[in-house]
């Protein structure tokens, strides 16, 4: 009797690689936008929560099986996008916006009114 | 257990990569940097042509050029990269059998592009053997 219950390719299935995707920040005077690529995500599969100050975003992508094909080379795996942003006090984060685009996340975390730039008027005197 | 502390640095991140046999994370963070094997790609072919899904989020749909000459399929465009730098990328394939460049099929969707090319029918032709 085989002690491997589990047959390998339902393994493989189960266990995705984990994956930092790739990020970057921009900041305005305004708000900081974070963009996250997450290449074969589509908008409704991207799992995005914010526990305090941390926002975490984790998603797996999605790549097609040709039925009928052979593979020949393989570059994208299957993988668990996963990452975890710890915001710093400027950020409001009642006023967080995220939006979706051809594989782009993109959010935009909005400062706190009291840290974004402002004109000081100078009194005549 | 909260891995990830902050994008900047992130000292759990290392931890991960001591603890991985293979280093996925370089190998993932080296993509990124080498234009010349931008975008990434998985090939798919059987007798009627070849199957083409790449990597293309962050690259804008309208100036992603795919090329077919003979044999040799090229996909072009230009990316804002995660880092912040625009750069153009091209990458070609060469491929043992001729294509079709008048049926290809190209999509984007959630940045992954497909590609469909049929192969060139093979061009019969009969050869006369004159008599002598």
């Amino acid at each position: 009797m085989s002690l491997i219950k589990t047959p390998e390719h339902e393994v493989q299935k189960v266990n995705r690689l984990e994956v930092t995707p790739a990020s970057r920040v921009e900041e305005s005077g305004e708000a900081f936008t974070l963009t996250v690529e997450l290449p074969g995500v589509g908008e409704n599969d991207i799992e995005l929560t914010l526990e305090n100050r941390t926002l975490s975003i984790t998603a797996e992508n999605t790549v097609q099986n040709f039925n009928d094909h052979t593979l020949v080379l393989t570059e994208i795996p299957e993988v668990r996008y996963r990452t975890a942003f710890d915001l710093p006090e400027r950020v409001d984060t009642t006023g967080i916006q995220a939006a979706s685009r051809n594989g782009l996340l993109i959010l935009t975390l909005p400062k706190r009114e009291e840290v974004k730039p402002r004109r000081i008027a100078i009194a005549a005197g | 257990m909260k891995a990830y502390l902050n994008t900047m640095g992130n000292p759990w991140r290392v931890f991960d990569e001591l603890l991985n046999e293979f280093p996925y994370e370089l190998l993932n963070r080296a993509w990124r940097s080498r234009a010349g094997l931008y975008p990434r790609v998985n090939v798919w072919e059987n007798e009627k042509g070849l199957a083409v899904e790449a990597e293309v989020a962050g690259v804008d749909p309208d100036k992603l050029d795919v090329a077919v000459d003979a044999n040799v399929l090229t996909i072009k465009g230009e990316k804002e990269q995660a880092d912040g730098t625009r750069g153009e990328f091209q990458r070609s394939f060469n491929l043992p059998f001729e294509l079709e460049s008048e049926h290809i099929t190209a999509a984007v969707k959630n940045g992954m592009l497909t590609i469909s090319i049929p192969r060139k029918a093979a061009e019969k032709r009969k050869i006369t053997i004159a008599k002598q």
